[in-house]
């Protein structure tokens, strides 16, 4: 049983970390190589890795899906350690009024920005906010959010926002917790106090009337 | 209509946000109040008065700044998105 619940537990925590690495925003130093636009037809499961048309459009199972060419610095371990070049590149879509919230409408804006930096011999660096996986088997990209200069190649944005939110989410954690504890104190254990002394109540009662009729069948016995 | 959709239905994720803290910033309330007579009552007091005393100051709670301020999960949020959409776009 504790095993299982050690199981559970590892395999909540596995996914709740899963799904925050996928929605929370991430900074790449990066130089755009090129932009274009791909006519993508979206699987049943590569569906979930996508946003929608941009917003105001109607959502139909094939559509122009913008991307963001970049060849930028390889990050491990959260971005921690830094490796060398490599190519990646970003899909560019209105995240508009739904999941996840970035409330994003200027995916053409953003394109243009884009474009804009477009750089080969004279690299000029840009910071990629972004989110999301590159899934290379499913073609699934991430979505980059917001374009700024770099101020040099080796800059390495600090994760405000990403801060500032997990402060939230612990904050909000303990105080989930709190009021499960309260819960707990003042309606749920009073209400299995009840119940367990009703139990006992009803096993005493019970065992009285046991008593009783073995009583009784005894006066039936023969007595010596 | 996409933006109708997350109007009713994040005031509905904040209607039980707003709902259980109700709940647990009460809970914390009577809790206090019955400590503070259990601490403080003479020693000829009746449940009767313990319990006056409770609703009492319960009823100073529901009109208090507290309780108002509570209302603070609804416009919070809101608020917090202007903001984000003027950054990200």
């Amino acid at each position: 049983m504790r095993n299982i619940r050690r199981v559970l537990r590892i395999a909540l925590f596995l996914i709740i970390g899963l799904f925050l690495h996928y929605v929370m925003p991430q900074q790449d130093i990066a130089r755009v190589t090129s932009t274009e636009v791909i006519r993508t037809d979206f699987g049943g499961f590569q569906r979930l890795f996508y946003a929608q048309a941009d917003t105001g459009q109607i959502d139909n199972v094939t559509r122009d899906l913008r991307l963001i060419n970049t060849e930028r610095k390889a990050t491990y371990l959260f971005g921690l350690i830094r490796g060398n070049n490599e190519t990646m590149v970003f899909r560019n879509e209105d995240t508009g009024w739904i999941y996840p919230p970035y409330f994003k409408f200027d995916s053409s804006d953003l394109q243009a920005e884009a474009s804009a930096t477009i750089s080969t011999a004279d690299a000029q660096w840009v910071v990629v906010t972004h989110y999301g996986w590159r899934v290379r088997w499913a073609s699934i990209y991430p979505n980059a959010v917001a374009i700024r200069p770099a101020p040099s190649e080796d800059f390495r944005p600090f994760p405000w926002v990403n801060l500032v939110i997990f402060l939230f989410m612990i904050g909000g954690a303990v105080f989930v917790r709190a009021m499960w504890m309260q819960l707990r104190e003042r309606t749920l254990d009073p209400l299995a106090d009840k119940a367990g002394d009703r139990m006992d109540h009803v096993s005493a009662d019970l065992s009285e009337r046991k008593g009783r009729l073995s009583r009784w069948l005894g006066t039936w016995r023969k007595k010596n | 209509m996409l933006f109708v959709r997350l109007v009713v239905f994040g005031f509905l994720a904040l209607s039980v946000i707003y709902l259980c803290v109700s709940l647990y910033s009460r809970s914390i309330r009577r809790e206090k109040l019955e400590e503070e007579w259990d601490a403080t009552a003479p020693d000829d007091a009746t449940p009767d008065m313990r319990a006056n005393f409770v609703a009492s100051g319960m009823t100073v709670y529901e009109r208090g700044l507290r309780k108002k301020l509570m209302l603070l999960i609804f416009v919070i949020p809101p608020l917090v998105v202007g903001p984000i959409i003027y950054f990200i776009n």
